[in-house]
């Protein structure tokens, strides 16, 4: 494969050439109450050709027939030409790279049978349906996938990886009269079958959540001192935080610039931030971006301020920084553009306890059910919370929902746990028609002094 | 070709299996402009097979993008299949029938001005609109798409079809960031054919006239207001009723709807049907993904809830009929989903997107005091089907004695649509697609409106 693309590489009449290609094989073993949904085996296989000249645009061609590949990057150089530009699109300089890398499988998954995958599937939606006859839906995901990957571009890199992934997801749907709870677990790595057994516990925890939930009264909504749990805490910082930090939002917008100029305070000096695509074992970790861009731990917030930001060659050179290896695609059907890989909030100091110590009233917001930030605003559905009462976690609540203004809320971080954990999870992020890629988030528990907490929403009919 | 896959199926199965399949080619090109100007031109080549089949009484799905230059080539049929029977004999027992041969209904579902468009012609669309939305202090994005799929499917049982769509799509989005006020105001077009220019400069005047009401931030009214929510700014309302209608909820015993067919649930006027055959929209096709010949399916009658949506394997578990929804993509297995979306009287609309009307859909002029809503923050998040709903503005207006005061930043609204929709205050003028639904603006009252 290897000789295929170089040799379409030498053939290319662009300055620029990159190619990518892709096969994955993977499966999805579904359960649905009782049921199996479906279990499948797919194949998936395609390229991705992108083409740069002097003076042009980027030409692009994704295809899945491989039959195509030396027409396809001849009609990527061809697009490229066709966009003329006044200001030339640079790529910051990186090292070419030359690398052979096999990931840890840890149990290939390609010499599963599907039987086996059902088993597991079967008995984790098993653990969530045996928890209580309240549980009247459940929704348990197997998905695995190999993907046999090869990039090479035109200045000499020249990379061939075999990348795992694993993930499982269950949903629990406890109801009773007309209300309905529900509860989500959901693990992600990028590894193999090994990693993916004994994980019935967490399914049941989650329905056993889903029942609770359905005796819990909805949170009072209100302004609140509220602690985030690691988990919510990660995807806070993901969402509210990291896609600002993605530099083609700001590098050819002086607005954009402006607002996020390196060096503008973003919170106390407890906070530091930052988005780590080498951290071992994680699923936003490889070794490459997919422009063949090492990846590397970036700081993004140092003790409050603005340090950093996430990039691509393109965005680099453009503000004259350096590429961090976030040029990313979720597979050759796109484009790679700036994403974030494992992100964090740094740990701080000392226990939970310490957070909750001194609070009279707050909302210990936990898990999340999802997150979407517009702008500067954003609203977070945790899974579930507890009030905070005279110092100790008190009761069950639910509907919390946390709104807010990023950089009032980020400002209002005052005190940072030192019980840090990633969250591998599944799922993944969204952005420009590109879902979901692999990213994992990480945080220890979180103050925000003072949040919007939605709720008082009328009850169902 | 998929004839040759069916054709190996009947040979490897036994009598009283079935198998079907779909294969679906598509080619794009897009164009992007990314903040002022043009950046890059792509195209893309897909093709996949995803086949079916009931072996033994028990279903299994298998899809590839193996597919070769032309059509399942015999060595990538022979494994396809392989993995469909494997599939299948983990599957569940069902009793599911694949639909014989039918006529099928004739539906306009491409244009070849479309598919015979030019890159050149494609990139001036785009400078069309960057002209016309350039202003000082914003930055423009504009996207062209220009989609070509050719759609195969067929079955055991004879029955087969297949059609050519086209599909242009246009999108573009204005950002103004002043200080720490980020504001992005956006319209997309889409359609089977190229937009025309009067299309093109209600687009224009879509964002600008959203983007001259927002210069000026206003400070919202708190508590219970009668809210206008804009064809776009209707989706959390609409979101728990459309999930609440599709056949799998129900069978899932999640829908609060599941036992009210028949009776009067919402406003007389509103009433919701979902129309595969409506002329010049990308969603429309003759027949769905699994043979079932198109119709249009009215979901709820002048307030009434009439039927829900079904594919052929929920309709066989719920001991009712498909009604022509299945879809399916080259990986995974079949699942009901709503083609084209008609809010209010069932007016079948003309091609093409109409040019917008006034914001607002001439429903301000009785407001006092109330808000317009054009974009929620996070619809489709936590327990969307219990008809609970509570969301941050992305973008909304003050109304103020039937007009528009200014742009509201930081309230939230929130409310059930199963009581707001008991009474609709008004529905407005401005009908329009937004996305896969048409509808006019709404003015529901006592909505849950919050400062923060």
């Amino acid at each position: 494969m290897i000789d295929r693309l170089t040799a379409a590489l030498t053939a290319s009449r662009a300055d620029y050439t990159e190619i990518r290609v892709e096969q994955s094989w993977g499966s999805v073993v579904t359960m649905r109450g009782r049921r199996l949904e479906s279990a499948t085996a797919s194949e998936d296989q395609g390229g991705f050709v992108r083409a740069l000249n002097r003076g042009s645009g980027w030409g692009t061609a994704s295809f899945t027939s491989l039959d195509q590949l030396a027409a396809m990057v001849a009609r990527a150089d061809e697009l490229s030409r066709a966009v003329r530009l006044e200001r030339p699109i640079q790529l910051a300089p990186v090292p070419p790279q030359q690398a052979e890398g096999i990931l840890d499988l840890d149990g290939d998954v390609r010499g599963v049978p599907l039987a086996d995958k059902k088993r597991l599937i079967e008995a984790y939606n098993g653990a969530m349906l045996a928890v209580s006859d309240r549980i009247v839906d459940t929704l348990a995901t197997y998905r695995d996938e190999v993907t046999e990957y090869w990039y090479v571009n035109s200045e000499g890199t020249v990379l061939h990886e075999l990348r795992p992934e694993v993930t499982l997801s269950g949903t629990a749907v406890a109801r009773r009269d007309g209300t309905i709870e529900k509860g989500l677990e959901s693990i992600g790595l990028r590894r193999g079958w090994h990693s993916v057994q004994d994980k019935a516990a967490g399914f049941r925890a989650t329905a056993e959540r889903a029942v609770q939930l359905l005796d819990a009264p909805t949170v009072t909504g209100g302004t609140y001192p509220v602690v985030l749990d690691p988990e919510l805490a990660g995807v806070f910082i993901h969402e509210a935080f990291g896609h600002l930090s993605e530099a083609d939002f700001v590098y050819e917008n002086p607005q954009a610039r402006e607002m996020m100029t390196l060096g503008r305070r973003f919170g106390k000096p407890v906070l530091n931030v930052g988005d780590n695509g080498a951290a071992s074992g994680l699923r936003g970790t490889l070794p490459f971006d997919d422009e063949g861009t090492p990846t590397q731990d970036t700081a993004l917030i140092r003790e409050g301020i603005l340090v950093g930001r996430l990039h691509s060659r393109e965005t680099a050179a453009a503000m004259n920084e350096r590429p961090t290896g976030n040029a990313r695609a979720i597979s050759f059907r796109h484009p790679p553009i700036v994403r974030m890989t494992n992100t964090y909030i740094a740990n701080g100091r000392g226990p939970f306890a310490d957070l909750i110590r001194d609070l009279k009233l707050g909302v210990y917001a936990c898990g999340a059910f999802g997150g979407q930030t517009m702008l500067e605003n954003f609203s977070f559905t945790a899974a579930y919370g507890h009030m905070i009462r005279d110092g100790q976690v008190a009761e069950l609540v639910k509907d919390v929902v946390l709104a807010g203004n990023l950089f009032q809320t980020l400002d209002r971080i005052d005190h940072i746990a030192g019980d840090f954990r990633w969250n591998q999870m599944g799922g993944g992020c969204g952005k420009g028609g590109q879902f979901p890629l692999p990213v994992t988030e990480g945080a220890p528990h979180v103050r925000i002094e003072e949040a919007l907490i939605g709720g008082d929403v009328p009850s169902p009919a | 070709m998929i004839e040759e896959l069916l054709e190996l199926a009947r040979r490897r199965l036994e009598p009283g299996d079935g198998a079907d399949a779909l294969e679906r080619r598509v080619e794009r090109t897009s164009v992007a402009f990314e903040w002022g100007r043009l950046k890059a031109a792509g195209v893309t080549e897909e093709a996949g097979v995803n086949v079916r089949v009931l072996h033994r009484g028990r279903v299994g799905v298998a899809g590839t993008t193996a597919v070769g230059g032309d059509g399942v080539a015999a060595q990538h049929a022979a494994p396809l299949l392989d993995r469909a029977l494997a599939s299948a004999e983990l599957g569940e027992e069902i009793a599911l029938a694949f639909p014989a041969p039918a006529k099928l209904p004739r539906v306009a579902t491409h244009g070849a001005r479309a598919a015979d468009a030019s890159l050149a012609r494609l990139i001036e669309i785009g400078s069309f609109l960057l002209e016309r939305l350039a202003r000082e202090g914003c930055q423009v994005n504009v996207a062209i798409e220009r989609e070509v799929a050719d759609t195969r499917v067929a079955n055991t049982a004879g029955a087969q079809g297949s059609y050519r769509t086209t599909g242009v799509a246009v999108s573009a989005d204005v950002w103004r960031i002043a200080g720490d006020d980020v504001l992005a105001i956006g319209d997309t077009i889409e359609s089977t054919d190229l937009p025309s220019e009067d299309a093109l400069a209600g687009v224009v005047r879509s964002i600008t006239s959203r983007l001259d009401h927002a210069l000026r931030i206003v400070a919202p009214s708190e508590g219970a207001l009668p809210v206008v929510f804009t064809p776009a700014g209707l989706s959390a309302v609409l979101l728990p009723v459309t999930q609440g209608l599709s056949g799998k909820a129900v069978l899932q015993g999640i829908s609060p709807l599941a036992t009210r067919v028949g009776e009067q649930v919402f406003d007389q006027r509103l009433s919701l049907t979902d129309d595969p055959l409506v002329p010049g929209r990308t969603a429309s096709r003759p027949l769905d993904d699994e043979c079932v010949p198109s119709r249009a399916t009215c979901l709820v009658e002048r307030g009434v809830v009439q039927r829900f949506i079904y594919d052929l394997e929920t309709a066989a578990r719920a001991k009712s009929a498909s009604t022509g929804h299945g879809q399916r993509g080259i990986f995974g297995k079949p699942v009901p989903a709503y083609t084209n979306i008609i809010v209010g009287d069932a007016r079948v609309p003309g091609p093409g997107s109409r040019v917008p009307g006034e914001l607002g859909g001439g429903l301000l002029k009785g407001i006092k005091d109330g808000l317009l809503v054009d974009d929620l923050i996070g619809v489709g998040q936590g327990n969307v089907i219990g008809g609970a709903f509570s969301h941050p503005v992305a973008l909304a207006y003050r109304i103020e004695r039937g007009e528009i005061a200014g742009r509201v930043k930081d309230a939230a609204v929130a409310g059930n649509v199963y009581e707001l929709l008991k009474r609709i205050a008004g529905l407005g003028n401005d009908a329009r697609w937004a996305g896969a639904r048409f509808t006019p603006s709404l003015l529901l009252e006592g909505v849950s409106v919050a400062r923060r």
